[in-house]
């Protein structure tokens, strides 16, 4: 199979990262298409966070490096590399109000200068985005009054008015009901349509990933023991094998899972 | 800049106007009419004590704002974090070596003492790539305590240079003379318009180091900037004025409550905040017990320690909810 080499967004080459000279991720390799929905799979501790910190640049892999469109990650400047990806992380802690809206025009930051005041394009970028993520009714509320469901759907604007090709997203539905995981899931998928942006999200429910991704990133004590197309993935074998459970999967679309009485 | 903003700048320009008038005229000497005698003091003692509150109101100010934003705490200030102590003494161990006759030696050895204390409690502080908020504000405190403690010492071995140090650990505007107001002022220009020019790194750097960096600020200079610029200010207001502690906690505070959490809007306000809290300070400090005048530190310190105390509990309950 040939992939054209401008298909190709990010490529992670043996990264590994440690600790205290232990491990937390170990000798990773993969790498990430155009358009495509990844989920990343794991028990606790397995190193996706890890994993997606070295992604976005915010630690440094001890070992092998990461390329972004063909070009090194480390030689970015932050700015530039702003435009390439966003992040949404799993709890966002304001302790300073700013409004919704201002929080979404933060997103604005890699395409401003120094001293540049907020120009109309990026006012209609951030009006956009935010009735995009139905967040626009919610501009001038305080960001610290938001509801869990809603203050996720503001950090995706954010992440929307960055425009970038590749969003990570790290558990953002993990603290969420099961609608409003159901809507966030919504959103993100409508985005990987719409703007053909690449998702690379963390989520600790099966079925979500199931219904969802295109792909599996699986890691098990910080290696990637399986990254392919999610039906080939996410078997009964291979979730008995990462998460040490029985799972039983129906009509492709819902895990059950129990606790594995042999120990 | 919209109209509503532009009043409210014209009406603070004219506030501020009408307290420095005002503190020209208010004192330990009345002034009656307009002879010799009270021109001579008008001229040379209270102008530039007067512009003196200006720079140094808008410099605290400003700096308290850079420092919330920098540390990611609302309860930062030059003086909690004891980078204030740390230029005072710097400034005392310049004038006990007899440095003063070098040319901005006092503000120097003021400058790379505070730049040392900022060192020293982000060392304490720091927990992985994160500042501990409680642990930062309790390392400022304990340097406070350490410094108060070397500056006894120094003034009890150098009996002769008391009344010099005692004015750095009090504050005091007294003295001011046109020569200091023309190396403070630059140095104050200079550090706000660069916080300023950061203002919107410093919004994003609020919501945390990991978020400020993909969002594309680059986190690690912008620090390094504000916080050599916002600590060479409190370098030469401190080696000029001495410890006016807690103006760069109250300002912003109230300008946030005013305009909300945009640097961009907290740091020209808290321009007029800081001169206009300064300006009544200072002429407080003159009339309180006239003829007699109080140390403006102390006249601060009245007014934001309990303020300080008052933020800890909102804190405190915030925290237990």
């Amino acid at each position: 199979m040939k992939e054209a080499i401008n298909d190709i967004i990010l490529e992670v080459n043996n990264i590994s990262y440690a600790l205290r000279e232990k491990n937390i991720i170990e000798d990773i390799s993969f790498s990430l298409k155009k358009g495509d929905f990844y989920s990343v799979i794991g028990t606790n501790g397995s190193g996706k966070t890890t994993l997606l910190r070295c992604i976005s640049n915010s630690i440094q892999p001890t070992k092998g490096n990461i390329r972004v469109n063909n070009k090194l990650i480390n030689k970015y400047s932050p700015k530039i590399l702003a435009r390439y990806i966003s992040v949404v992380s799993q709890h966002s802690e304001f302790l300073f109000d700013f409004s919704s809206f201002q929080v979404v025009m933060m997103g604005r930051i890699a395409y401003q200068k120094l001293l540049q005041t907020d120009s109309e394009q990026d006012l209609i970028i951030v009006e956009e985005c935010m009735k995009k993520t139905s967040t626009w009714h919610l501009k001038d509320r305080s960001i610290k009054q938001l509801s869990g469901g809603e203050m996720q759907r503001v950090m995706i604007a954010r992440a929307l008015a960055q425009q970038t090709p590749l969003i990570l997203l790290d558990e953002p539905v993990s603290s969420l009901d099961i609608h409003h995981q159901f809507d966030i899931m919504e959103l993100l998928r409508k985005i990987n349509h719409e703007n053909n942006t690449t998702i690379v999200i963390i989520l600790h429910d099966l079925t979500l990933a199931l219904q969802y991704s295109d792909n599996i990133l699986a890691l098990k004590e910080g290696k990637l023991t399986y990254f392919g197309k999610t039906h080939e993935i996410l078997t009964k074998d291979n979730i008995e094998d990462l998460f040490n459970i029985k799972a039983e999967i129906i009509d492709n679309k819902h895990i059950i899972a129990q606790k594995n009485e042999i120990l | 800049m919209r109209r509503k903003d532009i009043i409210i700048y014209i009406l603070l320009t004219i506030v501020v106007l009408g307290l420095m008038i005002l503190g020209l005229f208010l004192g330990s000497v009345d002034i009656r009419s307009f002879d010799e005698n009270s021109l001579y003091i008008i001229k040379h003692l209270r102008l530039p004590r007067v512009i003196m509150s200006v720079l140094s109101g808008a410099g605290l100010a400003v700096c308290g704002a850079a420092y919330q934003a920098i540390f990611r705490n609302p309860l930062s200030d030059p003086y909690t974090l004891g980078i204030s102590s740390g230029a005072a003494l710097g400034a005392s161990i310049a004038i006990v070596l007899g440095l003063d006759v070098f040319f901005f030696s006092i503000g120097g050895f003021a400058f790379l003492f505070a730049l040392l204390t900022v060192w020293i409690i982000i060392r304490i502080a720091s927990v992985g790539n994160r500042l501990h908020i409680t642990t930062l504000l309790l390392a400022g405190i304990s340097i406070n305590f350490l410094i108060a403690a070397i500056i006894s010492i120094i003034m009890v071995v150098n009996q002769d240079s008391m009344d010099k140090i005692i004015f750095w650990t009090m504050g005091s505007l007294s003295g001011s003379k046109f020569s200091d107001i023309a190396i403070v002022l630059p140095f104050v220009l200079i550090g706000i318009v660069i916080i300023r020019i950061y203002a919107r790194e410093l919004n994003a750097l609020l919501t945390g180091n990991d978020t400020a960096r993909s969002l594309g600020v680059n986190v690690e200079k912008t620090k390094k900037i504000i916080l050599f610029f916002s600590t060479l200010m409190i370098g030469v207001i401190v080696s000029y004025c001495g410890v006016i502690g807690f103006v760069g906690l109250i300002v912003p505070h109230i300008i946030r409550l005013l305009v909300g959490s945009d640097n961009r809007k907290i740091i020209p306000f808290s321009i007029f905040g800081g001169i206009i809290f300064m300006l009544v300070a200072d002429i407080i400090s003159r009339v309180a017990i006239a003829p007699s005048e109080l140390p403006i530190g102390s006249v601060t310190a009245v007014v934001g320690a309990p303020f300080f105390i008052y933020l800890l509990y909102n804190a405190k309950k915030k925290l237990n909810q």
